[in-house]
């Protein structure tokens, strides 16, 4: 098990590298940086300017030369100045990282309280009326683009009640009641996707488990419906679920640039977006880092718990 | 051929009904302009936010573009990156696991990593950053957004490609002295044909809903393609309240596409290998 | 007889003891009908004021944008201003700021201003007429100054300042090369701060340090500008709110939702657009919808050094064939004007009349000019066997898409096939100056409503803001003279003569003058939209009425 761990972790460092080295290359091949974009706001390029600029910003040394005195720059702990605010690049990062995360975690909470339930529901009651109803509500969630999701509830809630929620961030201990009223809405709309899958992924699971010969066995012998479904289905049931939270963790985030942008929420995700619009490299590849860090830890641990739940699965 | 078109309608009606929606889509996507009513292009400042009408089908925008024709026209790009996306991810995506799962050791510790790089950008920020590197046009976009499917096909492949390779099948065709291109050839790529199609099926329209998304930012398919993602991107907000034909159909086109697509996968997948779990 | 007398008295004293209290009746009366229709400013509150996005940075000199002068111009103070609370800009509503008076001497050579004593920068350091001239010649780039600004949109506006003298601390004279009779106007633009000259030029793009009724308290990138009260203000008794927050929403739709729902009071300038108006005033009929003329036009940029647009047959077809009415109705739903290349009447006092108008391309009837155009273009050697295929560039912005999405339609009525090339921000103005680009469709902002601040920048031979290279000497010395013309009459002849040429040159048509449809709160109070966007952020004499 030990060797096991040192191994994907020995992986997981090396593909960081690679990463880190995928978008640093590809920010810096990407026609116009950010002396383009100083001057774009006054509407003229003095090349003269533009060269001294571009000096002072180390950027017209070659690409390898770059990524070295980053890298450097990196393992020291110093992320960087962000070109466009003129600060160190984590302290516009870290106010937002704590916002994604809450957005992520309760999104993933919406997606469990609302896939889980519909997917046993449609696997027991298979067939039924209910189960196609759900299977419908489930593949619209898959169909739907978020960001459109998004706007239309912002359209309805302003058109109905004539309020939205606030534009401002307000942190849970400056009011708890407003914290949560801001993150309800895009949590339920980044979270209905996830929920879609994981109530497909929950259904096929279960109906597959379902007519395993133990779950059988257990229904002759006059077991109690819900403990059959609990006890020996649901828990057998849990592991491609548990793969599949950890593959579809990794497109949340990719939701969430869009929900962020719609809702307005201080977050990395949508700061991204603008950062890589404004090539404001430092940040873009903190950020990315960062993401790129969320998911292959993700991945790490839910390979990990899949180990401990299935135990004829071993690592060695 | 038939006969499975027959019995796949018959035990899988959803599926078939996607199949007959994306069908419809092509044929509109190919025969833009004998389907549309308008051209796509052509303003018209004295008829703009016109409602759906018997002039205008489904209205114009504030353009006074007709809105049925562009989304037909649009059915051309968001298809054709679809398709594209899907179709490229899935050959290359194919081929690299195939590689992975059948050559060994070696081919494992080159290609696993690099599988392992493009499979942890989410697809969205992989998508921009290349967007942002390559300039926005048809070209980049399509790129932009088979990058990423392609490790993701490659995982399936692989896997599919290792449990093959271990069966009797091809044990006997070893012990016979077949040699590795056939017996990729001959036993494993028939066999993995069925996930791969299932998997491309999906991944259109995960193509398709990144292609919108990529255009609601500002970084997708310019103009003067219509694109359905475009259609509903930052200036249609401001109309919705005021026109929201301009913002519903699009919308729904996106939606109804992707459903089909979903459904016509979750149909093949059910009717190919019901035990299939992807 | 002092029963009498006391008789007589007391008749008297009651006598014009009516007349007092009648006076004293209507005293009050009007008092009263005054206090009811001006209402006493309360002091006090927090105006939500919307922004659209980060400002590329806090430096007003640096930057040619709205979305740095509209939070920033509450930090600082300038020798002179347009009048806040009017909304026409002339030479007539300019008030002084750190300047207390002002005089044109030697024959319009000088312009000498005595300044305000007692003011104090937000640090505390003393308020001088050194910083009045630090400011100045770092943004015309003196000789001798060796600190630059990072960029410098602006430097061409001081082009005729020889030298600037500051003989004592309350006292600063600029020294003109020649009369330019616009300076004053150019100096009262919300693009023209007074620096402090013991602060780094480069510190500002990131701090504010001014003499300003309001101190930034912080500013979080992408979220909001924050403003406090700047308690030593040298105006008692202003501003009278307590702050500003300046409340960052990139999303369109968002923004409009915002305001809305009363989370935003006040629109930003230039985000104002017709339908979202007509949507809000709907949806809460009690918000006030200011119409005000932005100072931005509409244009067509059309590159003269690249074939064919070397041929001057081929630049009036493609000014003849775009219907500026149609223009305006389709991409600017209405909210538009059209005019030469100063802002139309009654906007603004410089431009063309309806009858000036009259004759120009875009102006008549759109049938007749397109057949004019699709016979200019025959003249040229382009047909319907021989088509004119060219690319219109413009930026990866929906309203400048939709500009190009109109004009192209427009040109494909008269047989030219053009496609559309869109330019991402940062690649645009590199790629407009080094004159990358066939035909661009583009936003030109003014910053102050004044024949100088247009020309020079960009219809002057070279100019660096003059993408077209459009290169007439007539014209050129023909703003010359505009510019050194006192007599506002002589020089309104002028400039009309100027913008008519331009038009018929097609050096850069121009499509319309966009309108802004500024939505605010009721409470709001004396916030006065101005015709252009760029001078009213002052923010010293609003007040909220709650």
């Amino acid at each position: 098990m030990r060797a096991y761990l040192a191994r994907r972790l020995g992986l997981a460092a090396l593909t960081l590298v690679g990463m880190s080295v995928v978008v640093f290359v590809l920010l810096r091949v990407a026609p116009g940086n950010i002396v383009d974009l100083v001057f774009q706001s006054a509407g003229y390029v003095d090349l003269a300017q533009k060269q001294r600029l571009a000096h002072e910003l180390l950027l017209d040394r070659p690409i390898a030369v770059q990524y070295l005195l980053w890298a450097g720059q990196i393992l020291h702990g110093d992320l960087g100045p962000s070109y466009r605010y003129g600060r160190p690049a984590w302290e516009i990062v870290r106010p937002r990282i704590p916002v994604t995360i809450e957005l992520a975690i309760l999104a993933l909470l919406v997606s469990l309280a609302v896939g889980l339930p519909t997917g046993i529901v449609s696997a027991t009651r298979q067939n039924t009326g209910a189960d196609y109803a759900l299977r419908v509500f489930s593949l619209a969630g898959l169909s739907m683009p978020a960001f459109w999701l998004g706007m239309v509830i912002i359209l309805v809630l302003v058109r109905v009640f004539g309020w939205i929620p606030s534009m401002l961030y307000v942190s849970a201990h400056t009011d708890l009641r407003a914290h949560l009223l801001l993150f309800l809405f895009p949590a339920l709309a980044a979270g209905y996707r996830s929920a879609a899958l994981i109530s497909r992924m929950t259904r096929s699971s279960m109906l597959e488990v379902l007519r395993e010969d133990y779950v059988r066995t257990a229904w002759a012998k006059g077991l109690h419906a819900r403990t059959v479904v609990s006890r020996h289905a649901l828990q057998n049931a849990l592991l491609p679920i548990v793969t599949v939270i950890g593959t579809e963790f990794t497109f949340l985030i990719g939701g969430l640039v869009v929900t962020e942008t719609v809702f307005n929420l201080p977050g990395v995700a949508k700061y991204l977006v603008e950062a890589i619009l404004w090539r404001d490299y430092p940040v873009v590849q903190n950020l990315v880092m960062f993401i790129a860090i969320v998911v292959v830890v993700t991945n790490l641990a839910v390979d990990l718990l899949y180990a401990r739940l299935d135990p004829r699965v071993r690592y060695g | 051929m038939s006969a499975d078109l027959r019995r796949f309608a018959q035990h899988n009606p959803l599926g078939a009904i996607g199949g007959v929606i994306m069908l419809l889509t092509l044929v509109a996507a190919v025969a833009a302009n004998a389907v549309s009513t308008h051209d796509p292009t052509r303003t018209d400042a004295a008829h703009t936010f016109l409602p759906p009408g018997s002039s205008h089908w489904l209205g114009t925008d504030h353009l006074g573009r007709d809105i049925y024709s562009r989304i037909v026209h649009g059915a051309r790009i968001s298809l054709a990156v679809g398709i594209t996306c899907s179709g490229l991810g899935g050959v290359v995506g194919g081929l690299l696991g195939l590689l992975t799962g059948y050559g060994g050791r070696r081919a494992e510790l080159i290609m696993l990593p690099v599988l392992d790089v493009m499979q942890a950008f989410p697809l969205l920020v992989l998508a921009l950053v290349m967007t942002a590197a390559l300039g926005p046009s048809l070209v980049t976009v399509i790129v932009a957004i088979s990058v990423p499917l392609i490790p993701r096909v490659a995982r399936v492949v692989r896997a599919m490609t290792l449990s093959i390779r271990e069966t009797s099948y091809v044990e006997a065709a070893l012990a016979m002295g077949a040699n590795s291109a056939r017996i990729v050839l001959r036993h494993i790529l028939p066999n993995t044909m069925a996930p791969l199609i299932v998997l491309a099926t999906a991944q259109l329209g995960s193509a398709i809903l990144v292609e919108a998304a990529l255009s609601f930012l500002g970084l997708g398919v310019p103009e003067p393609y219509p694109s359905w993602g475009r259609m509903l991107s930052v200036s249609a907000a401001e109309f919705a309240v005021r026109a929201p034909w301009v913002v519903i159909f699009p919308g729904l086109a996106i939606s109804l596409v992707v459903f089909a697509s979903n459904l016509l996968g979750d149909g093949l997948r059910d009717f190919l290998d019901p035990r299939l779990r992807i | 007889m002092a029963a009498n007398r006391d008789f007589l008295v007391s008749r008297l004293f009651l006598k014009w003891g009516r007349v007092v209290l009648k006076v004293l009746l209507v005293w009050a009366l009007v008092t009263s009908a005054g206090w009811a229709a001006s209402p006493v400013p309360k002091v006090g509150g927090v105006l939500n004021a919307m922004h659209r996005e980060d400002p590329p940075s806090l430096s007003i000199h640096e930057e040619a944008t709205i979305s740095t002068n509209w939070p920033m111009m509450p930090c600082y103070n300038n020798l002179v201003l347009f009048d806040p609370l009017r909304a026409q800009e002339s030479p007539d509503t300019i008030i002084g700021e750190l300047a207390e008076k002002w005089e044109w001497q030697d024959g319009g050579k000088s312009l000498v201003f005595t300044l305000r004593q007692g003011v104090r920068w937000h640090d505390g350091q003393p308020f001088s007429s050194k910083d009045v001239k630090y400011t100045f010649d770092l943004v015309r780039e003196a000789p001798g100054v060796t600190v630059r600004l990072r960029v410098n949109p602006r430097k061409a506006w001081y082009s005729q300042v020889v030298r600037i003298d500051a003989p004592t601390p309350s006292t600063v004279i600029f020294r003109l090369k020649r009369p330019q009779p616009a300076l004053l106007m150019l100096l009262a633009s919300g693009y023209s701060p007074v620096y402090p000259a013991h602060v780094p030029a480069a510190e500002l793009r990131a701090r504010c340090v001014g003499t300003g009724p309001f101190k930034l308290k912080e500013y979080r990138p992408g979220e909001l500008i924050e403003f406090v009260r700047n308690p030593d203000y040298f105006v008692k008794g202003r501003p009278y709110l307590d702050g500003i927050r300046f409340i960052i929403i990139k999303e369109r739709g968002t923004r409009i939702a915002a305001l809305q729902a009363g989370q935003l009071d006040v629109t930003m300038p230039q985000e104002g657009s017709k339908t979202a108006s007509e949507q809000l005033k709907k949806a809460v009929p009690s918000l006030v919808v200011v119409v005000a003329s932005h100072n931005i036009n509409d244009n067509i940029l059309v590159n003269f050094k690249r074939a064919p647009f070397t041929d001057p047959r081929v630049r009036r077809a493609v000014s003849l064939a775009i219907d500026r009415r149609g223009y305006i109705q389709a991409v600017r739903q209405g909210g538009a004007l059209v005019g030469g290349s100063m802002q139309p009447r009654p906007w603004g006092p410089w431009g063309l009349s309806i009858d000036e108008l009259a004759g120009l391309p875009g102006s008549g009837d759109p049938a007749k000019q397109k057949a004019e155009a699709r016979q200019l273009l025959a003249e040229a050697g382009y047909g319907p066997g021989r088509p004119l295929r060219i690319v219109v560039s413009t930026r990866a912005i929906a309203l400048y898409v939709d500009q190009a999405t109109y004009v192209i339609d427009q040109l494909k009525q008269i047989g030219i096939e053009a496609t559309l090339e869109q330019v991402e921000t940062a690649l645009w103005f590199p790629k407009l100056t080094r004159g990358e680009f066939e035909l661009g469709a583009n936003l030109t902002g003014l910053g102050a409503d004044d024949p100088d601040a247009n020309f020079y920048e960009n219809y002057v031979c070279g100019s660096s803001r003059n993408y077209s290279q459009y290169c007439n000497a007539e014209v050129d010395r023909m703003i010359d003279v505009q510019s050194q013309t006192l007599d506002p009459v002589q020089r309104r002849r002028l400039v009309v003569e100027i913008q008519k040429r331009l038009e018929l040159d097609a050096a850069r048509p121009i499509l319309g003058w966009s309108l802004d449809y500024y939505v605010m709160w009721p409470y709001v109070r004396n916030l006065v939209p101005h015709q252009s966007v760029y001078s009213y952020a002052r923010f010293q004499e609003v007040w909220l009425d709650r």
